[in-house]
Parts: structure tokens; C-alpha cells; sequence
């Protein structure tokens, strides 16, 4: 049972439930103590073992759900167990039983379970199954024999010397059920149907015939077997080969339907950030002595210094002012950095944000009274779709908040610094970039394309301390991991 | 990880409390302790016995993670230590601490003594010497102030060990914990390494969530999350607490309670207040709900102005509810 549970350890983990080794030992010393007889109780005790936060224990719930149901199709468990999966099966195995002894094969196929459990004793009296030796193949032989057990057996063993556990996405389903068909032999048993057919002899036909009934069924429960590995195995393997892709796909070439995924992927990088990062924010000790706080605690020893008090100082939170160009091709964006940002607020409680295409408002508010999506959509409704004018919206940003700005600051700006020609105001970025800790400009343009056309960005990088290429997830994220580390 | 293993068979050398036979006799237990819980709940209690590792508690205020603690010493009748964390909380607190004063009143009284055994001593190379061979008395055991977690693994029989709210601490403390978490034992820079007695203590943690835990302290513990019980559950709660409360009234105030709870509030009201308000009505002799009772006594479930106002013209409506429900 030990490869059972360190299954579901994979399974789980593809699941992107974090379970180092440790765990899994315990894990195994849980399962050991409480036994696999009692599955709720199983999984409640390792409900407590392995998932440690509130979202990893939704996905170890469907995720044990899953994986064991799966594993009472397999006809090992299968067997005695009464699901669904199992009479399904067994009366695909029933039929051609009774095929062969009536001649109208398949009639059993979808009738009710009651008659096949009815008429299974009088087909196995009626008809002595074929004998076994009469197949030449071993897949035949295993067919007429046909214990679910022994097949299912097979089944698992050819699934593992074709590595299904490496399937990854659904197109591949096909691929692995002809090769686990194959590995278990299912050459050698095709040309022995067709030499049976083509036999003068008709009891050899109706062997052969009776042959291929057995293969379409055992055909049906490789398909369910790889189905199931599928959804354990490749979904999530699917799902990662497509969150990397996104990360390095530029915002602004993503497809709408990807856009979803996307901002999932930016909550999931927001709280690995939040993870990382909430713990430092308490005190900082710099090794120096409090001497009035020492003094004052060792008065009552008579003033023998014994218990030492070192200076210790808060860190402050940053205070982020972004401000994002709402317009055309930049909006896309702004959204992915104001949701970065507004996900982030454990980390950064004090974010301000502002949208401007040819006019600046401050949008904090209506990003603190509306879910996040609804708050973006009203920013860029209420500020985008006008033509740029940075010069504006920096005379606008320093009248409405330059005196809120201070060396704890930083000042975030999002856009392609492409002005239509007008005029910059410089002196006013100028003003800000000196009252400020920081002043960042990312550009999402690639690097090269800078300085080309309306492009300004020689001109305002001079009043930033520093300007990036902001075009896909991955830089996203590290500048924000790189903005909450320096502020510690 | 062998030598945490090695220390754990050598644990459970000691015989099974006979409560901790299964999940079902665990949860009766606690059950007759008052505490009505869940079949996850008793696991977990079951597993932390076995196991020997420690829970860490997660869930909203209120609905029994540090009572669920202190049943479990009732319950195993082993004696209960508390550490209440706060931000600031260090080791010379939670773990051990030199009895500064102990030590200077020696140092005076011995004076005396100290002439006398220095006395005849040739210059200062030979005081030091003497001096040497009485060892280091100042940082014995004697002088050692134990703190909950020292005193927990001193512990001779064992105990239940509630470090409660480890939200509020800081990083460093928290780090502190992981020796004593998975290894159960202690550095002491003078004395050596303090290793818990025979029995280890049955560790409990409980934190609000007013941060994330780090992932060392998680993996050293099992995670136990205590959600809002359902209605049914929490019934039986209310009657385990208070006996002598009316069925109906019981009933009653229950549904109103999880209505509430589906409202957007700021503090949802917790199984505590909901015994509390349950106290509350019995009190003031009401024998079923009514929007008027209900008025007056809010405040006894919701703690800011701020809900109280938002659910102040809904409450006709929900009492009818609470009352009709069937």
C-alpha cells in the first residue's frame, strides 16, 4: 500500500499541494496507525498530515476523492466492491458469454443490472466457458479465462512499462491506450482473431468471433484505466506547461479566453509573494544598546546590568503610488499590475493608484469599495480611451498628492512614454523624482523599441531611479518580489 | 530524520492512555468533557497522541481551538501549561531565564565566604584557580527560572503544552519553537541540551490567521482547521454547555445565529457568543425568540456599532426565519 499513498503524494503534489519528504513519512506512519480499512478515516487523518493551509485542504479533498475512486474501478478492488464502473464491466464481460452459447451476442450490453445478475448463473450453467488453452496467444488465454483480477493486473503492469504517469496532455490518450494494448499483446492476439475468421471450421469462427468480443471489452477498460491516469497525472501537467507559456507570453499578445487563467496565475503569484514576505515586517534589531530601556530594567538588580535591551526599529510598509497609463495597447497592462499590486495588500497595505490616458484621477477608492476585477474595469472605462499627455497627468499627480509623497515612497509608472509630441513637463517629473525614495518607470515596450518615434523615454529616464521592460508575467513578478524585498 | 524517529519509538515505549484507544473513544471523552466536536477534530487529538507531534489550530475566533487544549488535559488529566504570545515575545519569557536577583543576593551573602576561601591565596593567577574549582554555580539549574516551554519538557509525566495565538509573535520566536517542536528539546547556552522526561508534551498551537505561518513550523505540526460548526453540531454544543436551556429556544437561537454568520459582517458571531447569548436569554427567562429580545441583546453576538447597525432592520425578518425554519 506504501506505492498507493506515495502516488497520491504525486498526484497531490501535480496538484500543486506542497509536501516535502518529511510529510510523507508521516504520512505514512498516519496511515500505518489508522489502517486503510476505514477510508473516511483515513482521509480525515491525512487531511491533517499533509495539506497545511485552507486551500491546499479543498484540493486534498477532491483530490482523494479522485485518486480513490479511481483505484476501486481497478478490478483489484473492483472485484468485491459493488460500483458502478464494476457491473458496467461485468456485464460487457457477461455478454459475449452468453453470446456465444445463443448466437445474439451483445444482447446484454445496457440491460438493467437485476436481469444480468439473474441470468448470470444460468449462462455460466448453460455454457461451460471456453476453455482457456483453446487461444494460442497469452492475451487470449487471459481473456477466456477472464478474471478481472488477473486482466486488471495486466492492465496496471503494462500501464507502468509504457510510463503513462508521463501523459500530459489529451490528445495523447489514444497514443498510450494502443500502447498499453500492445505491450500486453494484443498483436499476437489479432492475428490469431482473423486467422479463427477466416477458419472453414465454424466453431473456430465462433472462437474467433467470440475472441474479438473479448478484446473490444478488454479495448473499453484500458480507455477508462488511461482516462483515469489522465485526470491524475496530466491535467495538471497540461495546466503547467500552459502557466509557463503565459509567463512568458507578452501581456498584450495574450488571447481573451487566456485572460482568466492569467489573473489566477497573478493571485497564485501574489501569494507566494505574501507567503515570503509577511513574516520580516515586525522589528529589525541593528545590535545597538537601548541604554535608557537597559537602565530602566535593571534597576531592580541595583543597577548590575544583567538583562540587556538592544535598539530595535520598526520597518514601515512602502507606500506605492502607481500610476498606469490607461490608454490603447498600455491598458492591458495596467490591469495586470494594479491586480498584482491590490493582491498584494498584506504585503503593501498602503497602495494608491491612478489611471490617466489624457486626463489623471486618483482610482484608490474606487479600488477599496469594488471587487478587483470591477474596480479595474471603472478605471479604465473612467480614464482610458483618451489620447496620452504625460505632462498632464504629472502636473495633476504632483497637485493632488506630491506633499503625501516622502522618502518612503515609491512612485510607479506604467507606460510606453510615447506623448503624441507634447509637452513632457519635466521639471514637475523632476520634482517628484527628488521628493521620493523611489521612482520607477516600466515601460512595456521591448527595449529596443524605446527612443523610437514619440518615444521619450531618453528623456524621463533621467528623473527615474530606475526603468525596466515590463512585458510579461515573468518580469512582473520580478519586479514586485524585488520591490517588497528592498523595503524591508 | 533518524534521530527523530529513534526518539519517537523510544516514546511510545510508554503505555497507550487507554482514552486514546481510538478516534471514536477519544471523541466520546471529549464529548463527556463538554467539548462536542467533530469526527476531524478527535482525529486530530488521536493522531497528535500517537504520533506525538504537535497541532497547530486554525479557524475564526471563538469557535474552541484553545478549549479544545484544555479539554484535552482534562481529559488525560495531565497538568496544562499556557503561553500566551504577543508581538515581543523572546525567549527569556517563553523558555528560561537567569534569576538575575537570586543571583546578586548570593554573590552579597557569600562575600564573606569568598574572603575565606580566597584567603592565603599567592597573587591573582591563584584566586582565579581556586575560584575555577567551584564550578559554575551562578548558572546552574538553581539559578534557572523555567518558563512554560522549559517547564513543559520538564514535565515528568508529560502535559499539554498550549502556545496559544503564535500569530502574534515574531519570526524569531517562532523559530525558537521548531527545536522544541520536532525534536522536543532545548539549547541552553551554560547548561547543555535539555531533553524532555519520558513522556513529551502533547503540544497544542492555535493561531487566528493574522499572518502566515511559516512552512518549517507547519511541517513539524499536523493542521487542524476549525471552521464554523454546522447547525446540528452546534446544537449539541450550546446543550452541552447549557443544559437548561428549552429545546426550542436552543433551536432558535442557533439558526438566528447562522443566519447572521451568512451576512457580510465584520466579526461573524462565534460559538462562544453564541453560548454567551444563549446564557443571556435563559437569564432574562425567555422562553423563544422575539425581534424585541433580540434588539436588546445583540450586542451580546455582535461586537461593532458597525454590524449592529446593518443587521439592526433585518432582525424582524430573521427572527421570523430562525423561528419558522424548519
Amino acid at each position: 500500500m506504501h506505492r498507493v499513498l506515495t502516488n497520491f503524494i504525486q498526484a497531490l503534489r501535480n496538484a500543486d499541494v506542497r509536501i516535502s519528504t518529511a510529510e510523507t513519512l508521516d504520512a505514512l506512519r498516519t496511515a500505518e496507525l489508522v489502517g486503510y480499512a476505514d477510508k473516511a478515516l483515513l482521509k480525515s487523518s491525512l487531511s491533517l498530515v499533509l495539506p497545511k493551509t485552507l486551500d491546499e485542504k479543498a484540493i486534498f479533498d477532491t483530490c482523494f476523492d479522485q485518486f480513490f475512486a479511481a483505484r476501486e474501478n481497478k478490478p483489484i478492488e473492483a472485484f468485491d466492491a459493488e460500483g458502478t464502473q464494476g457491473s458496467q464491466g461485468n456485464a460487457n464481460e457477461e455478454g459475449p458469454k452468453q453470446g456465444s452459447g445463443t448466437g445474439a451476442g451483445g444482447r446484454a450490453h445496457g440491460t438493467e443490472e437485476s436481469t444480468i445478475t439473474e441470468q448470470q448463473p444460468s449462462a455460466a450453467v448453460a455454457n461451460t466457458p471456453p476453455d482457456p488453452s483453446s487461444a494460442s496467444s497469452p492475451l487470449g488465454q487471459m481473456l477466456l479465462r477472464g478474471n478481472r483480477v488477473e486482466i486488471g493486473v495486466e492492465i496496471n503492469n503494462a500501464g507502468r512499462q509504457v510510463g503513462i504517469e508521463r501523459i500530459e496532455i489529451f490528445t495523447q490518450k489514444g497514443v498510450y491506450s494502443r500502447r498499453i494494448l500492445e505491450a500486453m499483446g494484443l498483436l499476437d492476439l489479432q492475428s490469431e482473431i482473423s486467422e479463427l475468421e477466416a477458419s472453414a471450421d465454424p466453431t473456430d469462427r465462433r472462437r474467433g468471433h467470440e475472441l474479438g468480443r473479448r478484446r473490444d471489452w478488454l479495448r473499453e477498460e484500458v480507455r477508462a484505466y488511461v482516462e483515469q491516469q489522465f485526470l491524475l497525472h496530466a491535467d495538471v501537467a497540461g495546466r503547467r506547461v500552459r502557466d509557463d507559456l503565459l509567463r512568458t507570453v507578452r501581456l498584450s499578445a495574450l488571447d481573451q479566453r487566456h485572460r482568466r487563467h492569467v489573473e489566477d496565475l497573478v493571485r497564485r503569484m501574489a501569494r507566494r509573494l505574501i507567503a515570503n514576505h509577511s513574516h520580516r515586517r515586525r522589528t529589525f534589531k541593528r545590535g545597538q544598546l537601548h541604554v535608557p530601556r537597559t537602565l530602566r530594567r535593571n534597576m531592580k538588580y541595583d543597577d548590575a546590568i544583567f538583562d540587556l535591551h538592544w535598539k530595535s526599529e520598526k520597518v514601515a510598509r512602502p507606500k506605492v503610488f502607481a500610476i498606469c497609463d490607461v490608454s490603447g495597447s498600455v491598458s492591458e497592462y495596467a490591469r495586470f499590475m494594479l491586480t498584482f499590486l491590490y493582491s498584494l495588500e498584506e504585503v503593501l497595505p498602503k497602495v494608491r493608484a491612478f489611471a490617466f490616458s489624457s486626463h489623471l484621477g486618483e482610482v484608490t477608492e474606487s479600488f477599496e469599495d469594488n471587487p478587483l476585477e470591477r474596480a479595474i474595469a471603472l478605471a479604465l472605462a473612467e480614464h482610458g480611451g483618451g489620447a496620452t499627455d504625460y505632462g498632464q497627468a504629472f502636473v495633476t499627480f504632483a497637485a493632488l498628492c506630491l506633499d503625501d509623497v516622502d522618502r518612503r515612497s515609491t512612485v510607479i509608472l506604467l507606460g510606453d512614454a510615447r506623448n503624441n509630441n507634447g509637452d513632457l513637463q519635466l521639471d514637475v517629473l523632476k520634482k517628484i523624482y527628488e521628493r521620493c525614495g523611489r521612482l520607477i518607470w516600466l515601460n512595456p515596450e521591448p527595449r529596443s523599441m524605446w527612443n523610437t518615434g514619440d518615444s521619450e523615454m531618453r528623456h524621463v529616464s533621467v528623473y527615474c531611479h530606475q526603468v525596466e521592460e515590463c512585458s510579461t508575467l515573468a518580469h512582473l513578478e520580478r519586479f514586485v518580489a524585488h520591490l517588497v524585498r528592498t523595503h524591508r | 530524520m533518524p534521530r527523530e524517529s529513534s526518539a519517537l519509538t523510544a516514546y511510545h515505549m510508554t503505555e497507550t492512555h487507554p482514552i486514546a484507544a481510538s478516534v471514536a473513544e477519544v471523541r466520546k471523552q471529549l464529548e463527556d468533557h463538554r467539548y462536542i466536536c467533530s469526527d476531524q477534530i478527535a482525529t486530530a487529538v488521536y493522531l497528535a497522541y500517537h504520533l506525538r507531534k504537535p497541532i497547530l489550530i486554525e479557524g475564526p475566533p471563538g469557535v474552541g481551538k484553545t478549549e479544545l487544549a484544555k479539554t484535552a488535559a482534562e481529559m488525560f488529566d495531565l497538568p496544562l501549561i499556557r503561553l500566551q504570545c504577543y508581538e515581543g515575545l523572546d525567549e527569556a519569557k517563553a523558555l528560561y531565564e537567569w534569576k538575575y536577583g537570586k543571583q546578586l543576593l548570593y554573590t552579597q551573602v557569600l562575600k564573606q565566604t569568598l574572603d575565606e576561601v580566597l584567603q592565603g591565596a599567592k597573587g591573582f593567577a591563584e584566586s582565579v584557580q581556586r575560584l575555577h574549582e567551584f564550578g559554575d554555580i551562578f548558572f546552574s539549574e538553581e539559578f534557572l527560572e523555567a518558563r512554560p516551554l522549559l517547564k513543559a519538557l520538564k514535565e515528568e509525566n508529560g502535559c499539554v503544552l498550549l502556545i496559544d495565538e503564535v500569530d502574534k509573535s515574531d519570526q524569531e520566536f517562532e523559530s525558537l519553537l521548531l527545536e522544541i517542536l520536532s525534536d522536543y528539546q532545548v539549547s541552553i547556552p551554560e547548561i547543555g541540551t535539555v531533553k524532555a522526561k519520558r513522556t513529551p508534551p502533547i503540544v497544542f498551537l492555535t493561531s487566528n490567521n493574522t499572518r502566515e505561518i511559516s512552512d518549517a513550523l507547519k511541517r513539524r505540526c499536523l493542521h487542524l482547521y476549525i471552521p464554523f460548526p454546522d447547525v446540528e453540531l452546534e446544537q449539541r454544543i450550546v446543550h452541552a454547555r447549557i443544559p437548561e436551556i428549552p429545546d426550542r429556544l436552543r433551536t432558535q437561537l442557533v439558526r438566528f445565529i447562522h443566519e447572521l454568520r451568512e451576512l457580510d459582517l465584520k466579526k461573524a458571531p462565534s460559538i462562544s457568543e453564541t453560548i454567551d447569548w444563549a446564557r443571556t436569554l435563559l437569564l432574562l427567562h425567555a422562553d423563544r425568540l422575539e425581534p424585541d429580545i433580540v434588539r436588546n441583546t445583540i450586542n451580546v453576538i455582535l461586537k461593532f456599532q458597525e454590524d449592529i447597525e446593518s443587521v439592526e432592520p433585518e432582525i424582524a425578518r430573521l427572527t421570523q426565519k430562525a423561528v419558522d425554519a424548519r
